[in-house]
């Protein structure tokens, strides 16, 4: 199953990407770093620590995992065949 | 947990299939190395995203296969339009398009060529596989295995366990496989970019009417909320397609004070602003463009610009790292598409070498790093200062220095530093292989036939003709060539010996531009637009040969 986004056209997510970025509550300082790069709008503050709204518009690009300087946010890739894709790159 | 006989199941297995990934793999597969290619996304290239002139160097000096092949290119470029604004409210707005091909030569000779990721990383997949590489897509390799500190194989996301004598990390800029592996650090975000892409649709006839074949660059002060703060990323930049524009602009992560910027709020604010007040975008482009597609992702802008992260290990016990997964983006023009081809090109070199010597320890590989350090494209691409000099531009407020930065990053004061690089490895190329300068003309022609009908690899436009339907013109060219070819081919000996001479003066070539460059320029310049009345019909009449052609007469002949 792909899903489309009105804010991101010419991209496809295809489903079963699952958590494949995750925070580690204890580290992170809620500076809202991850927030401010994130274009997709994958991030939240919430009770003074980030939180992951939603992956559903992720790209992968890693900019929340460069961003963090307190080494909260883990990063992997998605499993095969999942994940964001797009034939205008 | 599937786990299967690891034991040197492969000679090789390359992780990614973007742009270097299956560079390598074809060429370890030719070689007869059992070789697999994995990719995580279900196509190659889809998760590859750039806004992208691979410039003239990737092919001329890159891989034979893509040179002498027809790759799906989007549009040929003949050069650089840099829009400085000085004041975006009057319309100040200096121009510098020194950096272009002139005519009659432009724009079949082409300064690279536009493509989309997809569809010409999925052509490179392709000829890997036809060249006997295993390519398995949706597959994401997690980590390595490692057994006594030596990475023996690789671990996916299946939990299967592939053994292989050597892995190719062609992962791409994020660098996770060699961070888990040990063999490198995570970057800092001082040195990684944010790109934000946009696609537009735009009917060919404007493309070509409002763009040409230019590409389009633009820089401006910091306090017109134009575009990225100067040396932290890149204004408006627009690439003209076949059918279509693609605008980006991008921001580091990190910038001057150390803070994270708003890059949701700024990117919103530039795309906004410039839009709607760049008077070429607003008056020529917004009427007859629509959205088709909007993308993101990070690269690796200023790597090469930090020593230790430069110096950072590129191969380990049983691993090579290629292109963006070493750090080789280019610190100029953005663009690390041909330091990926060259590094998979060295990197399949030295596998084979490894795999036949049966010694894949890091010391062995590390001749690996002794090319790449070797290699003059890679090392003065991922270490030119232009772009990360602006920043003195702004806090100087110094207009001069943003033009000088302008006209040295992205006119022809670029060869004040490029000149060196440049003729060395034309020399070393001609010294290798004497024949390839006749197969740099049939690239160029090829390339253009190719745009021109939409044909690549024999599918779409026209077929090839039989040489009866040749006209004398196209037989005469097919005759030039061949006998060139065999000029050369003869004097196959002298002319390497020559090359090889020559390539020690090479080191001269940046000091004389650098002396006769301010001289030469304005004359050079006059007699551009003095000729442009000679030269305007010589390029249609070339365009003209070129497309009305049998393309049976640019193919490379193979030699006996």
């Amino acid at each position: 199953m792909k899903r489309v986004s009105e804010q991101f056209p010419g991209v496809e997510w295809v489903e079963g990407a699952g958590e494949f970025i995750q925070i580690d509550a204890d580290k992170c300082n809620a500076c809202a770093n991850c927030v401010k790069v994130c274009l997709a709008g994958c991030y939240e503050i919430s009770k003074k620590k980030a939180r992951i709204k939603s992956l559903d518009e992720c790209m992968e690009c890693a900019a929340c995992w460069y961003a963090c300087t307190e080494g909260a946010i883990g990063f992997s890739w998605p499993p095969g065949g999942t994940g964001y894709r797009s034939d205008w790159g | 947990m599937d786990v299967k006989g690891e034991q040197d199941e492969y000679d090789v297995v390359v992780v990614g299939a973007g742009f270097g990934g299956p560079v390598a793999a074809r060429k370890c597969a030719e070689a007869g190395l059992k070789t697999l290619m994995l990719e995580r996304g279900e196509k190659a290239g889809e998760k590859v995203i750039s806004g992208l002139t691979i410039p003239f160097y990737g092919f001329l000096f890159g891989p034979q296969f893509i040179r002498d092949g027809n790759p799906p290119v989007e549009r040929p470029v003949d050069g650089i339009i840099n829009y400085i604004i000085r004041d975006i409210e009057t319309g100040d707005i200096d121009i510098d398009d020194s950096l272009k091909i002139p005519k009659p030569l432009s724009p079949v000779l082409a300064f690279g060529y536009n493509a989309y990721c997809q569809p010409f990383c999925e052509w490179e997949a392709d000829k890997a596989v036809e060249s006997g590489a295993e390519f398995r897509t949706s597959t994401a390799v997690t980590g390595v295995i490692k057994e006594n500190g030596r990475v023996k194989g690789v671990v996916t996301d299946g939990s299967e366990r592939i053994g292989s004598k050597i892995v190719i990390d062609a992962e791409g800029s994020q660098g996770l496989l060699a961070i888990s592996a040990g063999v490198r650090e995570k970057y800092t975000p001082d040195v990684i970019s944010l790109a934000d892409v946009y696609d537009y649709e735009m009917k060919k006839e404007d493309v070509d009417r409002i763009f040409g074949h230019s590409i389009r660059f633009c820089w401006g002060w910091d306090e017109q909320g134009l575009a990225p703060p100067l040396g932290y990323g890149n204004g408006l930049m627009v690439w003209p397609y076949r059918g279509s524009i693609h605008w980006i602009q991008d921001e580091c992560v990190r910038i001057s004070d150390g803070q994270t910027p708003n890059l949701v709020k700024d990117f919103e604010g530039y795309h906004r602003n410039i839009t709607s007040q760049l008077p070429w975008w607003r008056e020529e482009v917004a009427p007859r463009v629509s959205l088709r597609a909007h993308i993101f992702d990070t690269f690796e802008i200023y790597v090469g610009l930090d020593e230790r992260l430069r110096n950072m290990p590129n191969h380990a016990d049983g691993m090579i790292l290629i292109g963006d997964a070493a750090g080789l983006e280019s610190t100029a023009l953005c663009d690390g598409v041909p330091a990926a081809w060259f590094s998979a090109d060295i990197a399949a070199d030295v596998a084979m070498e490894a795999v036949k010597a049966g010694d894949t320890s890091a010391s062995f590989l590390k001749r690996y790093d002794d090319r790449i350090k070797a290699h003059p494209i890679i090392q003065w691409s991922i270490t030119s200062r232009e772009r990360y000099d602006l920043r003195r531009a702004q806090a100087s407020h110094d207009e001069r220095e943003l033009k000088r930065c302008v006209h040295n990053g992205w006119g022809l004061g670029g060869f004040n530093h490029m000149s060196t690089p440049l003729v060395r490895i034309i020399l070393d190329s001609i010294a290798e292989d004497p024949s390839i300068i006749a197969s740099w003309v049939l690239m160029y022609c090829r390339y253009y036939y190719n745009w021109a009908h939409e044909r690549f690899d024999g599918r779409g436009g026209r077929a090839e003709g039989s040489p009866a339907a040749q006209t004398a013109g196209q037989r005469a060219f097919r005759k030039t060539y061949e006998i060139t070819d065999r000029v050369l081919e003869r004097l196959d000996a002298p002319i390497k010996r020559l090359a090889s001479l020559l390539a020690h003066l090479s080191p001269a070539a940046n000091p004389m531009m650098k002396t006769l460059l301010p001289l030469i320029e304005p004359v050079y310049c006059f007699l551009i637009r003095f000729l442009e009345p000679l030269t305007d019909p010589l390029s249609r009449k070339l365009v003209e040969f070129v497309e009305n052609a049998d393309p049976a007469i640019f193919n490379v002949a193979k030699r006996k």
